[in-house]
């Protein structure tokens, strides 16, 4: 359980550019070094986070909590998870304003943007791997992209339309 | 008084929080400036600032920033809960369900169904936030070399940041004594 806590302690600090940049390390340390879940269970919880309030990598290590410790490991992976940004943010509210000035904190941001977006496509990659079984599968990601492309719909109604649909015709 | 109604705005806009994010902020916005006016405007877009840029979920960091600026560690303390509280229930929720049902055949169908359905809603926002960050072809070497490490290589995300902020501040010393000769 300290591995565990310690894993989202370390996912917390190097959580940058939020939600979908850090799906790549979530699913590096959950499923490909330490094997807590799947390729697809990990798959189903980025689902299930979109569909729930709340940040993804706050929703995942809740869910990972749960599922192999019960409602106190929950606790502790939520925990382990905010405290990196708890700290960082403590700093950063008395020195942003200065900070804000200097070229370096300018430049380093400019770069971790830039980073995010082939983060973000790892990611992609990663899920992707697992999440294409078959003709069906990729269908439906087609159809869907065309949905949010078009439409730009709510990603909820659209998971759950999704959802449905895969009841029916899966 | 006023931590109890930290703790429930916080709460009220963790509920409300779904995917997650940037959308937040409006909600948060209107608790927080317009209708408390615990902060002024300006120092609501600092806080938005700093809290894209520290690591952590936007939402989580925007809740510390704001809890901790109106009353200090224990408003900061209050707030994270509140925002917190919503997402923990709901995924310990469906959590408890989804390990009872998971291999419900029907279960099985709605999931085999989302998971491509995910992967389609990281395409749409890649592709926006690209545009956003100014891409070009003289920076484009950085996300492609950070995918092709991460997917491919299998190198872990972690080094492949401490490795670009290293980068970027040495970039930055040289360019600044450049400047300066």
């Amino acid at each position: 359980m300290l591995t565990m806590f310690l894993t989202f302690v370390k996912v917390g600090l190097f959580s940058f550019g939020g939600g979908y940049a850090i799906l790549a390390m979530l699913q590096q340390e959950i499923v490909v070094k330490h094997g807590w879940l799947t390729a697809s269970e990990f798959t189903d919880v980025v689902a299930i986070s979109q569909m729930t309030p709340g940040p993804i990598a706050i929703n995942a290590a809740t869910f990972i909590g749960f599922k192999t410790h019960g409602i106190l490991g929950s606790v502790l992976c939520t925990f382990g998870v905010i405290l990196a940004p708890l700290c960082l943010m403590l700093i950063l509210t008395h020195t942003y304003i200065k900070l804000q000035q200097k070229e370096w904190f300018k430049n380093l941001f400019k770069s971790l943007r830039l980073l995010s977006v082939g983060l973000i496509a790892a990611a992609m990659v990663l899920i992707g791997k697992s999440a294409f079984p078959d003709l069906f599968s990729v269908g439906v990601f087609v159809v869907c992209f065309l949905i949010i492309w078009r439409w730009k719909v709510n990603p909820i109604y659209m998971l759950l339309g999704v959802a449905a649909f895969g009841m029916v015709f899966g | 008084m006023i931590l109890w109604q930290l703790f429930i705005s916080f709460l009220k806009i963790g509920a409300f929080t779904l995917g997650g994010g940037i959308a937040m902020i409006p909600i948060m916005r209107r608790e927080v400036v317009e209708k408390h006016k615990w902060l002024t405007d300006m120092d609501f877009l600092d806080g938005v600032a700093a809290a894209q840029s520290s690591p952590g979920p936007i939402a989580i960091n925007m809740s510390i920033y704001v809890g901790y600026r109106i009353k200090g560690i224990p408003g900061m303390l209050v707030s994270v809960l509140g925002s917190v509280l919503p997402s923990f229930t709901s995924i310990i929720i469906i959590a408890s369900l989804f390990t009872r049902y998971a291999q419900e055949p029907l279960v099985r169908k709605a999931f085999h169904a989302l998971e491509p359905a995910v992967v389609s809603l990281i395409a749409w926002p890649l592709i926006q936030i690209s545009q956003k960050v100014g891409l070009n072809w003289r920076n484009f070497w950085i996300p492609l070399l950070a995918l092709v490490s991460v997917a491919f290589i299998g190198i872990s995300p972690m080094y492949v940041i401490i490795i670009c902020i290293a980068l970027t501040l040495i970039i930055s010393q040289i360019k600044e004594k450049r400047g300066k000769n």
